[in-house]
């Protein structure tokens, strides 16, 4: 059996190396790296909710559902970038269009090394660099966001613009489900499949809920696969939870055949990790306090616990 | 080998003095890209013809227009966003607020049909709150040129720029009021000189101040015209120069009376404490449907040269304090 140190797993906070563990099994046939990959998510979870309850606001139940798509973005060796250098020009570029899950981002960041812990810290404070939506003075973001409907025509341009120049990185869009009522989304859907834009890579957080209903509840988008088929797009529906789902689902993003552009409509469940919040329409910006903030404390560090040592 | 283009003068439309500067700017900056709302006009097809990977019909989505474009600025293109003046400024300020604006990027938004350029349109196609709307986007610059060679320049003043600009181009052809080798620098142009009153105008209502003054000259009133080509960021010194000197000052902008030029003269005057009488022209704060010509509606509105003349001749005359 191999060993692993799981306490540096744990423990960590920046610059994580994304591929320590890829392609490391052990003789049980656990995929390691997967495994170093929930542990990486869990610590975000963690980040998430602490950051949430000390500045006593945030999104947390968006921020949950999409933890583990960003985990595998810049943990799960997809994304390219190179937080020494955050404008380096081979690097993928990467809009958060839900941007109000900015603490899942700012979590992420700080575990691939763009921002310190103290920075993180600082969330929620007078003065602090990171506020509630993301800007582009922030080592890791190109984009501003924070207004819903408009980071997947932000993206498509970046695409063009990528092409026109000739440059071979990607882009990165993730969405929220909720923000797809928004029509300027489907503006950009339809441009990006007209014109080909198969270096533009559109995520979907499918966490079925907006702050007051289900999806379905208030104007349903099912069949919505089928509504990103019609517009042209190449569709993979993957659990979002899942890191070997979605590192599969990733795994060609750069020699796609295919001239479409692609999107992952990764089905989450919003709250995440949280037994409470998974079960209830309510956790969109609400912040967990008392004995609610114990009980979610629990059952994140738990999983985290877990999943280290059930796995290893 | 394509045709020279010339030097814009009064028989060019003023759409094709900025497209042909547009295009040249193209040709030799590849990362110029234009991008229309399904516009045509004839030097904008000449780009489509000639350089056809700098130019895209996005469609009648001119939200995602102003998307695409931050996108392609923050990716390192200097796009030049075009379409009808109320679906770019009104429709998308939202778009231009946070994606071009608050990042500071550099695309043009190209707007046609400023004022009641589509007169018998409708309220719809009445651009007359745009003024008012891009002078709140920080960042922005914001040119509305009245004739064929300081539109041309306009193109160029964009192209430098590393924000966000607004352009409002006239269509048609327009009596020329420039040289080739004017300064745009400045933002604005003493046009007359006249000691009695000052007349500050914008865009289209700039040519009818000429004539308004050269009417006022018949009646031995002399007045003075001032061309405020660019709104925002506002030459403050050099049009408190102006102020200062004024007897008199009116105002002729074919917008409403909110927000726009006459809104921002009453506001320097006031912050600097020059009391000095002005009077306005303008359209009415109200949706207009009535039907007819653009200058039809001008007469209607009192903003045809006759009116505006007999309007200052009786305030200069009869020595009112109003």
């Amino acid at each position: 059996m191999i060993k692993i140190d799981i306490k540096p797993l744990l423990e960590q906070v920046v610059n994580s190396k994304p591929t320590q563990l890829l392609g490391r099994v052990d003789n049980a046939g656990l995929d390691l790296f997967v495994v170093e990959l929930e542990c990486k998510a869990a610590w975000v979870r963690a980040q998430i909710l602490e950051m949430i309850a000390a500045a006593g606001k945030g999104h947390i139940g968006g921020s949950l559902s999409c933890t583990d798509i960003l985990v595998a973005l810049y943990q799960g060796g997809v994304m390219h970038y190179s937080p020494r250098n955050p404008h380096w020009a081979g690097r993928d570029r990467f809009i958060l269009s839900k941007g109000h899950a900015v603490e899942a981002l700012y979590a992420v960041l700080t575990q691939a090394g763009f921002l310190t812990a103290a920075t993180l810290k600082g969330y929620g404070t007078d003065g602090s660099q990171l506020g509630g939506h993301p800007d582009r003075s922030i080592p890791g973001v190109d984009v501003s966001t924070g207004s819903l409907g408009q980071g997947l025509g932000v993206g498509a341009g970046l695409a063009l613009a990528a092409g026109r120049l000739q440059q071979s990185h990607l882009t990165f869009v993730l969405l929220g489900d909720g923000e797809c009522y928004e029509g300027s989304v489907w503006e950009g859907a339809q441009f990006a499949a007209h014109h080909k834009l198969c270096n533009l890579v559109a995520i979907v957080d499918r966490n079925h809920q907006i702050t007051m209903d289900d999806t379905e509840d208030c104007n349903a988008f099912e069949p919505f696969a089928d509504k990103w088929r019609a517009f042209g797009w190449e569709v993979r529906e993957v659990d979002g939870h899942s890191f070997s789902a979605l590192l599969s689902a990733f795994k060609d993003v750069r020699k796609r055949t295919c001239n479409r552009p692609l999107v992952l409509i990764a089905r989450t469940r919003k709250g995440r990790g949280v037994s409470f919040m998974e079960k209830t329409v309510g956790w969109h910006h609400r912040v967990p306090k008392g004995v609610q903030l114990e009980q979610a404390r629990r059952e994140i560090s738990q999983t985290l616990t877990e999943t280290g040592q059930s796995n290893l | 080998m394509p045709p020279l283009i010339e030097q814009p003068n009064a028989a060019t439309d003023i759409r094709d003095a900025f497209f042909n500067e547009v295009y040249l700017l193209a040709q030799a900056d590849r990362r110029v890209m234009v991008l229309t709302d399904d516009q045509g006009a004839f030097a904008l097809d000449r780009i489509r013809a000639e350089l056809p990977s700098q130019y895209i019909n996005v469609g009648i989505a001119e939200q995602n227009l102003i998307n695409l474009a931050a996108g392609l600025a923050i990716g390192g293109m200097k796009p030049f966003a075009c379409g009808i003046s109320n679906f770019m400024s009104l429709r998308c300020s939202e778009q231009i607020s946070v994606n071009l604006c608050a990042m500071n990027l550099p695309v043009t938004i190209v707007a046609s049909g400023g004022g009641l350029t589509y007169a018998s349109d409708g309220p719809t196609h009445h651009s007359i709150q745009d003024a008012a709307v891009m002078r709140t986007m920080p960042n922005m610059k914001i040119f509305n040129p009245a004739d064929a060679m300081s539109t041309a320049a306009c193109a160029r003043l964009c192209h430098q720029s590393d924000g966000p600009s607004y352009v409002r181009i006239e269509k048609g052809q327009l009596p020329g009021l420039y040289a080739p080798d004017d300064n745009f620098s400045p933002g604005l142009s003493r046009l007359r000189e006249g000691v009695d009153a000052l007349i500050i105008s914008t865009g289209y209502l700039t040519q009818t101040a000429v004539k308004v003054a050269s009417e006022l000259q018949f009646l031995g009133i002399d007045c003075g015209v001032l061309d405020l080509y660019r709104l925002k960021p506002l030459n403050t010194g050099a049009l408190l120069t102006q102020l200062r000197q004024a007897q008199r000052i009116i105002i002729m902008e074919e917008q409403t009376p909110i927000g726009g030029i006459g809104s921002l003269v009453c506001e320097l005057l006031g912050e600097h404490g020059l009391a000095v009488r002005v009077r306005r022209y303008h359209l009415p704060d109200a949706p207009c449907y009535r039907y007819g010509s653009r200058e039809w509606l001008h007469q209607e509105f009192g903003l045809d040269f006759l009116s505006v003349a007999r309007g200052i001749a009786d305030w200069l005359l009869s020595n009112e304090t109003a």
